[in-house]
């Protein structure tokens, strides 16, 4: 090992000293990467790795061990060689790591030494799990911990074995469930054929007296029609007549078919609450089954799905001809999902003209719970395919146009008298006092002059909500300030655009490009360029002239340090028998003493108490003191400044 | 290996060498077997460990849980990764639940010498056990005054079928299969006895260790003991020197010798019971039987001498060397002493132990030339060059301190047993070409940067 050290070697060591010897939670990745990269192509450097990692595991700090932990863990994972001459001393890693032993407790800080342990049964754990099978020692080690003194492992690797194994058991579950679904409908499905066909026979019974009903209008219709063709010539107002005339053709309830109206709206209910989302569970389990007999079951979705479209198009001849029905059956039930039902809406839309086998095969996406969701679909799609078709006509109607302009206002009480201009009664349903029903003073009206005044709408201005952007100026912890203020950060002055790292782009980039632009002001541009170049000219001299100084400056101190230097080598030849490289070599020791003893500091700042109240209690009551102490660090520094300015004066 | 290969072809060593060349070798590659492992039923720590005497095969196991197990230690019951990890799962195990089992721990579990037909388990329940292994039923049960240390059976018995038990009690009793009683009570310890040791070369002949740290010889035939072993009575070597053996031994029952040294014996009161004569070897089972002179040498033996210590503090081991010429024995002082046992002088052979289990009785194992001697230091398993003391191997696996130990001659394999509840195997390092073999795909270099 020494000889190793000797030879070039060693260097591994040094790197690993350096990684070891910090508070940070983590290794540093470029001390880690430069371990790894020199490790990785020699055998005596991983060797000496190895050792140099367990005689730091044995350090009575355990920040120290945590970090040769994570390091160790590292190489582990990757070299063999590593790993064997590990698993050899594997009870004496353990012992240090998780501190089993009773007479080797882990070293403080606690809080570092309670992350020591659950990091070491954690790798411990991974270890076993990807290597075990090569090592006994890992294995065993890993079932005395476990088996014999009872540690909890993290169990990741079993954790997930569930999660799956559960997650593979509710996919059966629900598998058998629709299965056994299968089986039903395969006992019940002549009856709910049978059932729908009832319904939809009713209906077309129902549709068929309504229309023979209103045969006769129709034909008035169709003769006035032919009349009054040639007097609207505008194109617009035919088209308002074409709307009247087809609203005209509909056939509006009356006394005489009522009755077949009310039971045309009981069926229309049964069809869209009952058959239509039973027929579309059906269709889900169909598709999601795996039953043993295919055929049966395409015959039967394939027979299912036919009898949905039959469905739907009889639904859509209902509400085509009673336009008054959906209302009514909508408007109780199906109002709360309405808003929902819009999402899904523009899509079916769009793509109205597939929208029968969409939904056919679309189907196979929708969840077995969303007979719901999937009722509230289809009634505002069917409404929308009302709609649609009139839509294509409509989209350049006068209607559509003025919608697209006219106003939105809030929901109120004068919307009731919206555009009427009667007086309006002030007591108007003739309450009197306390709730006592009363006369209604008919004289007693407000004129519409005052309701209208009443009704002045008031807005108030709204602005509109302007996203803030964030400052994004870096921070020194490799974040982005995530402070958002209009124009001016607190801490990173003037917001600026920045890219995803916190430089800021290059304005004058943006500039140039809107430069060409605006080609107006172009002279006026180019001469601030001009301006901007001469100044950066000049500053580039001034601090070239700067950094000339400031060398020539420390290559004078240089010259004086050297020359005293010399005079002390001298004196120190004179009082002893040293070499003078052996004065070098005192000098290059003591600043390494240096520098490890400030890091040993803050490894031990670790090991101190933190700072309580009582603490900070003292330090203000003992404030005058301090005073005192600043006092004299400053006149120090002043001393010391002095120094500085004048080093060769002894 | 193919050079000797190639001189056992041409006939330039003989079979005998050759084999037990082949067998040092593998000895000394000995270390943590990473393909054989013993999966433990024991929920306690193991106390005992044996492989049948017959057959080579069958390894009982006794534990503190008052339970003992059967493995069969060469034909695995199942492969883990692959076929890479062979497992020895246990033939059957025997627990508190079984009817006739034993209620606290197994201190000692021993193999009938003659076939593996029979074991017999002694526990701190005060009992001492006959199973039939081939129903694991007891067939016989013997109540002792104390708590069982160690019970042990004579492997060349041919006339006599009895079980010694050292026990708490001061008494070592000899219970007899064939009647189901207590043969004899052998009283002269003065504490517990936690170390019985049958001679190998005699059937007749006890070796008891006490914690009143003396080594007791028995000859069961005559009551009383005939020989016990002193520190300081020492030598140094393997034998004395021819000369010197004339001046110290005073009783020499060998005819050749007889007439000369009588007279002397006779003058001085005999203070060693060494009966050694180096050149013509008689067993000592014989020796009690001779001449008038042992008559008197028991009871009525002097005190000095009967309060003789091997060992400060108890006598933890005892192990006789296959040829039953030396004696080995561990005790709580640290101490692990090779005493002659013709000569009853301790070897002085300092042997590297640093530390020994004391409050258990331990288990030591050797080789079959006795070259080697397989000690629980601790956690760790050291085995020693019996006679220069120096450490050979060490062996570090176990997490708590180990109790037991069995060489097995015809593998080469160790086997050991400790407080963490493990059995683990040693046996030689495999050779290279097997591992190629294998073809370790997993357990490669894996550097991603």
């Amino acid at each position: 090992m020494e000889e190793e050290r000797e030879g070039g070697g060693g260097k591994v060591r040094a790197l690993i000293e350096r990684a070891t010897d910090s508070t940070q939670p983590d290794v540093d990745p470029r001390l880690l990467k430069a371990i790894k990269s020199l490790v990785r192509y020699s055998d005596s450097e991983l060797r000496l790795a190895a050792h140099t990692l367990m005689e730091f595991m044995k350090r009575d700090h355990s920040q120290v061990r945590y970090l040769s932990l994570l390091i160790i863990d590292q190489l582990f994972m990757r070299s063999k060689l590593f790993r064997t001459l590990l698993v050899e001393n594997l009870d004496q890693l353990l012992t240090l790591s998780v501190g089993f032993r009773r007479n080797q407790p882990l070293p403080a800080p606690p809080a570092v030494a309670a992350l020591l342990r659950s990091k070491a049964i954690e790798y411990l754990e991974k270890w076993n799990s990807s290597f075990g099978i090569y090592y006994r020692r890992l294995r065993l080690g890993f079932y005395y911990l476990k088996n014999t003194l009872r540690f909890q492992f993290p169990n990741l690797q079993a954790n997930a074995a569930r999660l799956q194994q559960e997650r593979r058991e509710r996919e059966r579950r629900s598998k058998e469930i629709v299965l056994n679904k299968f089986e039903t409908l395969k006992e019940n499905f002549q009856s709910i054929k049978e059932e729908m066909r009832l319904t939809v026979d009713e209906i077309g019974e129902c549709l068929d007296i309504i229309r023979n009903g209103g045969e006769d209008s129709m034909l008035l219709d169709n003769l006035e029609d032919e009349e009054e063709i040639e007097e609207f010539r505008s194109s617009e107002l035919r088209q308002i007549r074409h709307e009247t005339l087809e609203e005209g053709k509909k056939v509006c309830e009356n006394s005489e078919n009522k009755v077949v109206f009310d039971a045309l709206r009981e069926l229309h209910k049964l069809l869209v609450t009952n058959h239509l989302v039973t027929i579309q569970e059906w269709i889900s389990v169909l598709i999601r089954v795996e039953a043993t007999d295919n055929r049966f079951r395409d015959s039967i979705l394939k027979e299912f799905i036919d009898i949905r479209n039959h469905l739907i198009s009889v639904k859509k001849k209902c509400e085509e001809l009673g336009c008054a029905l959906p209302r009514i059956a909508n408007n109780e039930e199906e109002e709360d999902f309405w808003e929902e039902g819009k999402i899904g809406l523009n899509e079916s839309r769009a793509s109205h003209p597939r929208e029968n086998e969409d939904i056919a095969t679309a189907s196979t996406s929708s969840e077995l719970k969303n007979t719901t969701p999937g009722c509230s679909y289809k009634v505002p799609s069917g409404k929308k395919i009302l709609e649609c078709e009139g839509g294509r006509i409509e989209s350049s109607s006068p209607r559509s146009k003025l919608l697209a302009e006219a106003p939105v206002m809030k929901w109120g009480s004068y919307l009731d008298s919206w555009g009427s201009k009667r007086d309006i009664l002030a007591n108007q349903r003739g309450l009197d006092l306390e709730n006592h029903w009363g006369r209604v003073d008919y004289d007693a009206v407000i004129p519409a002059e005052k309701i209208a005044e009443l009704n002045v709408q008031a807005t108030v201005y709204k602005e509109e909500q302007l996203e803030i952007q964030p400052c994004h100026a870096p921070l020194h912890k490799g974040r982005l300030c995530q402070r958002r203020d209009l124009r001016v950060c607190p801490f990173h002055g003037l917001i600026i655009p920045r890219d995803d790292e916190g430089k800021p782009l290059d304005q004058n980039l943006s500039e140039d490009v809107i430069t060409p632009d605006s080609g107006t002001d172009l002279a006026e541009q180019l001469a601030k360029q001009a301006i901007k170049n001469v100044r950066a000219k000049d500053k580039e001299v001034a601090r070239k002239r700067e950094i000339d100084q400031k060398s020539l400056k420390r290559a004078k101190l240089a010259k004086v340090r050297k020359h005293n230097e010399a005079v002390l080598r001298d004196a120190a030849l004179a009082s002893t028998s040293l070499s003078a490289s052996a004065g070098e070599d005192m000098v290059a020791t003591n600043s390494e003493n240096a520098s490890t003893r400030s890091n040993k500091q803050a490894l031990a700042s670790m090991l101190r108490k933190k700072v309580t109240a009582k603490d900070r209690i003292a330090q203000r009551l003992l404030n005058t003191r301090a005073r005192d102490a600043t006092v004299r660090q400053l006149t120090l520094d002043v001393d010391a400044n002095y120094k500085e300015a004048f080093p060769n004066q002894w | 290996m193919w050079r000797e290969i190639g001189d056992r072809e041409t006939g330039k060593i003989r079979p005998n060498l050759f084999a037990n060349r082949i067998k040092w070798n593998r000895i000394e590659r000995l270390q943590l077997s990473d393909h054989k492992e013993i999966v433990t039923p024991h929920r306690g720590s193991i106390n005992s460990l044996q492989v049948d005497l017959t057959e080579g095969r069958y390894l009982l196991s006794g534990a503190s849980d008052a339970s003992a197990a059967v493995f069969d230690v060469q034909r695995p019951t199942d492969y883990e990764g692959g076929g890479v990890i062979a497992k020895h799962n246990c033939i059957f195990s025997v627990d508190k639940q079984h009817e006739g089992g034993h209620r606290y721990a197994i201190s000692s579990a021993i193999w009938y010498p003659v076939d593996t037909g029979l074991f017999i388990t002694g526990s701190y329940d005060h009992h001492i056990n006959v199973w039939d292994t081939n129903t694991t039923q007891v067939v016989m049960n013997f109540k002792m005054p104390g708590k069982v240390y160690k019970i042990a059976m004579s492997s060349l018995a041919t006339s006599h079928m009895l079980i010694a038990a050292g026990t708490e009690d001061v008494q070592v009793r000899l219970c007899d299969i064939a009647s189901g009683a207590f043969a004899h009570t052998l009283s002269g310890h003065r504490d517990g006895v936690m170390a019985v040791e049958w001679s190998t070369s005699s059937e007749w002949v006890l070796v008891t260790g006490g914690c009143d740290g003396a080594i007791r010889f028995w000859d069961i035939r005559r009551a009383g003991c005939f020989l016990v072993l002193d520190q300081s009575q020492s030598q140094l070597g393997r034998r004395p020197p021819i000369l010197e053996r004339f001046a110290t031994n005073k009783v020499s029952i060998s005819k050749s010798f007889l007439t000369s040294p009588s007279s002397f014996t006779k003058a001085r009161p005999p203070k060693k019971l060494a009966n050694g004569n180096g050149l013509k070897q008689s067993p000592i089972g014989k020796i009690p039987a001779k001449g008038p002179t042992r008559q008197r040498l028991h009871p009525g033996m002097l005190s000095s001498q009967d309060r003789a210590t091997a060992h400060y503090g108890a006598v933890t081991g005892l192990k006789v060397t296959e040829d039953g010429m030396y004696l080995l024995s561990a005790g709580s002082d640290s101490r692990l002493r090779l005493w002659d046992v013709e000569s009853g002088c301790n070897t002085l052979v300092n042997y590297e132990t640093v530390r020994l289990q004391t409050s258990k009785p331990i288990q030591l194992a050797t080789t079959q030339n006795s070259a080697l001697v397989f000690v629980p230091c601790m956690t760790t398993m050291k085995a020693f060059d019996v006679w220069s003391g120096k450490t050979s191997l060490t062996f570090s696996g176990h997490y708590e301190s180990v109790n037991c130990c069995w060489f097995n001659f015809h593998d080469q394999e160790l086997y050991t047993g400790g407080n963490d509840r493990q059995i683990l195997i040693w046996s030689p390092s495999r050779l290279v070409s097997d591992e190629v073999e294998e073809g370790f795909t997993q357990d490669q270099d894996h550097w991603s940067d």
